[in-house]
Formats: C-alpha cells, structure tokens, sequence
C-alpha cells in the first residue's frame, strides 16, 4: 500500500522535504509549537460551540425564567444560547476550555516573541517570518476580542459599546468606520451576526492562512541553531527529524499540554454570563480587558482628557490612547528587524547578554507595557490606598518613564557584571593552562 | 557591437493578456468595494431611538421598575437612572431606550449645593438635575464613584465627573462634561423641558452633528 500511495502522491518526497525536518533540541524551542496546539484546540471547541450558538440579538423569551404572559422576559437570543450552552453537559467546560486556551495562545505567542527577539533570531533571513508573527499576534487578539462579544451578556455589551467607540473615534472617518464593522449604529440590529462572521469566518481564516505561511517558510529557512550546534557540528543543521523522533515529543506536549488547560477548566470558572445578567444599562464596575490587552486600557486610564480639531477631524484622548499610541508601539515591534545592520544570515541563536542593548531595549519595553497594565488597576490601586485621585496619574506617569530607564541600566549592570565573571574565568583557565605546561 | 532592439509594430500577446487581466482585476476590484456600501444599513429614526424631548415624562429605568415615573421622592444624592417617556405615531407610550445613549442620570441635592457651571435654570428649583449618563469619553454608564463619595465615576476607563457642578471632569479621560437635560416638574412628576444643552454622547465631537439630529428629529415629528 505505502507503494501505490508513493506512486500517486510521491510521499517519499513529502517524506524528504518535510517530515525529515531537523528540530533543535531546547525547551525554549517548544514554545511556538504550544501556540500552534492552542489554535487547533481553539477550533475545534470552536466548532463545537457554533454548533449551539446562537448567532442573533433579536430578543427572544428567556426559557429559564419565562416571566409572565403580558411582561414576558425578553433577552437577546445570542445570551439565550449561551445560558443553554451553559446548562448543557459539559456546556460550561467547552466554554472554560476555548477561554484558557485563548489565553495561552496569547501568552505563549509572546513568550515565543520574548525568544525571538532576545536571541536574534529575527536577523536576516528571518525578518518576514517576525512580520508575519507580529501580524499573527495582533489577529489573535482581535479574534479574543470578537470572541468576548459573542455570549452577548452585559459584559459583552459594555465591551462592544467601548470597542465601537473606539473605533468611531477615528478622525474623520471614524463614524462610518464604526457603523460599518458593526452593522449600523451602535447597538445595531445586526451587531451579533457581525462580529460572529468575524469570529468564526474570517478572523481564523486569516489565522490558518498567516500560520501556514509562518510554518512554510520556517521550514523553508530552517529553525536558528541552538549554541551546542556550533560546538557540535558548524555550519551543520544539528536536531531530532519530525518523523519519528520530534513527534512523540510533541504529542506528549500535546496530551500534557491539554491535560494543563482541562485542569484550569475544571477549578477556574471563566466570564459566568448568568451573573453579568442580559444587557442592560447598570454598567459593570471594574470592567477590564484580558491581560494582553490591558495595558492600552492603563493608557487610556492615565491620559488626560481632551480633544481638538485638526483639518476638520476631531482628535481625542481616546483615539490617541486607544489608536494612535498602541499603533506606534507596535509599530516600534514591526520595526525591529528593519534596526538590524547585519549583513550574513544568521545561524545560531545568539546569547542575550552579547547584546546588552538588545537586551536593555527589550526588557525596558516590557517594563513599559508592564507600567500600563498596572495602570489599568488606577481604581483599585486608589481604594486600596496606595495612591490618591489627586496624585495617580503623576506617579503612573512618572512611573511610565522612570521604571523602563531604570530596567535598562539595570541590565547594562547585571550585563556587566556577567562579562566580568566570564572573563575572570577565562584567566583563570589561561593561568591554570599555563600552570600545566 | 551594435544594440538591435526589436519594435514590435504591434501589441505583443503578453502585454495585451497582462492589460486585460489588469483591467479585469481592477473592475473586479471596485464592484467588490461597492458591496462595502451594503455593511452599512440604513438608520431610521423611530419614536423609541430619539433623544429625550420636550414633554417625555421621566421614568425608572432600574430592571424592577422600569417604566414607573419618577417622583421627587425616588431622588437622592445617589444617581437614578431615567428613560424618557414620550409617545409614539400612534400616541402610545414609548420608552425612549431604543437608542441605549439615551440613559439619563438624576440627583437631587439640598439648596444651594448646585453650583455653576450646573444650568441652574434648566434644574428643578436648583435642586433636581438631570445629566445624560453616558460617558464622554468611549460611552460607558456613569455611576456613583465607590472612591470618592459624592462624585461620579465612570468603571470603563476611570473617569470622574462631579455631578453638582453641571458634570465637569474631575478625572480620567473624559474630554467633557456629561450634557445636562433642562426638566421641570409638573404635578409629582419630572418632565423633559427641551433638548440636552451641549451635544451628548455620542455627538459630542461636534455641534453640527447634533444639530443635525436635532433637526431631523423635528422634521419627523411634524
Ligand atoms: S468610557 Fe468612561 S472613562 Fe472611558
């Protein structure tokens, strides 16, 4: 059979090409392959919860609670279905398992980043697959962001009113942009038909097509080489093949991996929509984005309010917290290849502290995003009396600024500190050489 | 050595295939983008989308009792939330909460504590305010701020808003005040004396905006 097979579709071509690709032996490595079992997981709770869902905000009698004949108890069909979803074996795990998978994705995509970026491994000629991870970044969230409106409970309405309004906050065309994305003005009649398109056609469309692209040229360009390689063998791939060797890895990963986000479903109850209730107009106190996104929130938290007119377009708070300062950083993540001046083509991962200021810049930039997520806690911080409504903003400000400085040289120093003990060390080792002779 | 290039008196058949296939595309391109036009539907202003008008009657818009109208004895120096109740073509009652921007935020202070830049006039006796609940800034409800007492506080992004004087920012990054509603009293009942005084959200970006609104809302009613 592996014979006729062979003769139609030339698997031992296939065999040579991909299933023989070399992988790098480190734990570091694997990260980027969690991102990829998430988004399987991903989908397939996902089909599985299209199957149920109900994608409509038209209102429809709440079968739990009825109400009376004259004052039925009308909410919106897309809560209705979420409630069964809910009441429905295993309902409530299928949803707790696509949620803790979401958040993993999001967060071992950026630890992968973190890799990345602290081992060069974004030089030439890899500068496409970091674009094409960057985008990959920015449509995961955009997809967790649909995905929060869907349950359409009262958390989801307040999100989507902030979401809309963002949007429409755009100069000049800000209005039409938002009443287009979102079915007409806000909350249009068709708003959950919308974002459900989104959520489950388009964005993932555009997920699949940007990870087989990155998965493509990955092995087209061959994964950096871990230090060892170059003691090993230079210039050589050194690694395990994918058949048989990297698979069994990967699918305990895989078992290991789930069996970690089962566990998290199980203990940890997530967005509980029979508490959030159906839309209504009592806003939710302390209604924060996830994690990876908080810290636009703290930037729109600490910026201080105001607008003016420019050529006719209104620029304001919102759309300079909101738009404009998380564009240019990322902006600044997208640009990080281009910052490069090396000519070769990079073989080996490098090690972080041979590039202080790689090194500096990085952590300084995550301290920077750290500070705004804190700021995104202003209210709490303030009742639990660490600061004042007065003097919030002007610490969380000065903390913006400060705290990444003082990250950088802080790693200048400990960098420093590093080289000191190695060459240290390798006088010793001269001197003990010497000694020998 | 002499350069001889051909001139092709005629079109070549690769620059007339890669012309009418460029062609093709960019027809093909801009009627797709006309069906753009379509992911925008059509607004049509009914009784239940418009703003508060002059004569609605206030009304709870807490779950319990909504609909109920609103005596000066439901008021406090904590927020009530309101929907204005007006009529549609039929003259039935109609709830004005088809446009959720609609909310409204009322308090009553005792004499003397609203100050300017509060519309005193557009208040029941300098005591009884009405704001538009909405946040200036992304448009999230506005409540009673848990942190400083007697202040408003917005949960989205930490605005702050202080409600005896006419809704000014205190904090966070609301660019305005929260528009005021003129009321009156009529009997025990609140009553809406005309439009908001500054454009609410989500027109406070611009007065043209809102005047164009306005209009269109008295257009329909005549
Ligand atoms: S919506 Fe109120 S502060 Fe942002």
């Amino acid at each position: 059979m592996n014979q006729w097979l062979d003769d139609r579709l030339h698997i031992s071509r296939l065999n040579d090409k991909f299933l023989r690709k070399a992988f790098p032996v480190h734990h570091s490595f694997f990260l980027g392959e969690i991102t990829l079992f998430s988004l399987i997981i991903l989908i397939l709770t996902g089909i599985l919860l299209a199957l149920s869902y109900e994608p409509s905000n038209s209102m429809v009698v709440n079968s739990f609670d009825p109400g009376t004949a004259d004052a039925p108890n009308l909410v919106p069909a897309a809560y209705h279905s979420a409630l069964k979803i809910n009441a429905a074996p295993f309902g409530d795990m299928l949803r707790r398992i696509h949620h803790w998978t979401a958040n993993i994705m999001v967060a071992a995509s950026v630890i992968h980043m973190m890799r990345i970026y602290f081992t060069g491994a974004f030089k030439k000629p890899r500068e496409i697959n970091w674009w094409i991870g960057m985008l990959l970044l920015i449509f995961a969230a955009l997809t967790a962001v649909t995905g929060y409106v869907l349950p359409y409970d009262n958390y989801a309405y307040n999100t989507l009113k902030v979401i809309y309004s963002i949007a429409a906050s755009i100069p000049w065309v800000g209005e039409w942009v938002a009443q287009a994305a979102f079915a007409g003005k806000f909350p249009g009649d068709g708003v959950i038909p919308r974002v459900y398109g989104y959520h489950i056609m388009l964005l993932p469309g555009i997920l699949l097509a940007l990870t087989a692209a990155h998965m493509l040229i990955m092995i087209k360009q061959k994964h950096t080489q871990p230090q060892y390689a170059k003691r090993i063998a230079y210039k050589k791939i050194v690694g395990v093949p994918l058949m048989t060797q990297q698979t069994p890895i990967m699918l305990m990963l895989t078992l290991l991996f789930a069996g970690i986000i089962v566990l998290f479903s199980a203990f940890i109850p997530v967005h509980p929509v029979e508490y959030f209730g159906p839309p209504s107009t009592t806003p939710i106190d302390n209604i924060k984005p996830d994690w990876y996104l908080l810290w636009v929130f703290g930037v729109l938290a600490i910026i201080p309010g105001f607008e003016f007119n420019f050529l006719g377009g209104n620029i304001n708070s919102e759309f300079v917290g909101a738009i404009l300062l998380p564009t240019l950083t990322l902006g600044a993540m997208f640009a990080v290849p281009m910052l490069d001046r090396s000519r070769e083509n990079l073989y080996y991962a490098e090690n972080p502290t041979n590039h202080p200021v790689r090194l500096g810049i990085g952590v300084a930039f995550m301290m920077l995003l750290a500070v705004w997520s804190v700021a995104g806690y202003k209210p709490e911080l303030i009742s639990a009396g660490i600061l004042t409504t007065e003097n919030a903003n002007t610490v969380l400000w000065i903390a913006t600024f400060l705290v990444p400085a003082l990250s950088y040289f802080f790693v200048q120093a400990v960098v420093r500190g590093i080289r000191a003990l190695r060459e240290s060390d390798a006088r010793d080792r001269a001197n003990f050489q010497a000694a020998d002779d | 050595m002499t350069r001889y290039k051909r001139q092709d008196p005629e079109i070549t058949r690769r620059k007339f295939i890669n012309v009418a296939m460029g062609t093709t595309a960019a027809v093909g391109g801009v009627s797709l983008l006309s069906t753009l036009g379509a992911a925008n539907p059509v607004f049509r202003l009914t009784a239940d989308k418009m703003p508060p008008l002059e004569g609605d009657i206030l009304v709870h818009a807490e779950e319990s009792k909504e609909g109920r109208p609103i005596t000066v004895a439901d008021l406090s120096t904590q927020l009530v939330r309101a929907w204005a109740m007006g009529k549609d073509e039929d003259g039935n009652d109609v709830i004005r909460k088809g446009d959720p921007n609609n909310i409204l935020a009322l308090y009553r202070f005792p004499q003397g504590q609203l100050v300017a830049p509060t519309n005193l006039e557009a208040t029941v006796d300098g005591q009884i305010v009405a704001y538009s609940d909405i946040c200036t800034h992304a448009g999230c409800s506005v409540s009673d701020s848990d942190i400083n007492a007697g202040q408003m506080r917005c949960p989205c992004h930490s605005g702050e808003y202080d409600p005896k004087r006419g809704a000014i920012v205190t904090g966070g990054p609301p660019p305005k005040p929260l528009a005021q509603l003129p009321i009156r009293q009529d009997g025990d009942r609140l009553v809406v004396a005309g439009f908001f005084l500054t454009p609410p959200y989500p027109y406070h970006n611009s007065e043209a905006e809102w005047n164009n609104v306005k209009q269109e809302v008295e257009e329909a009613l005549t």
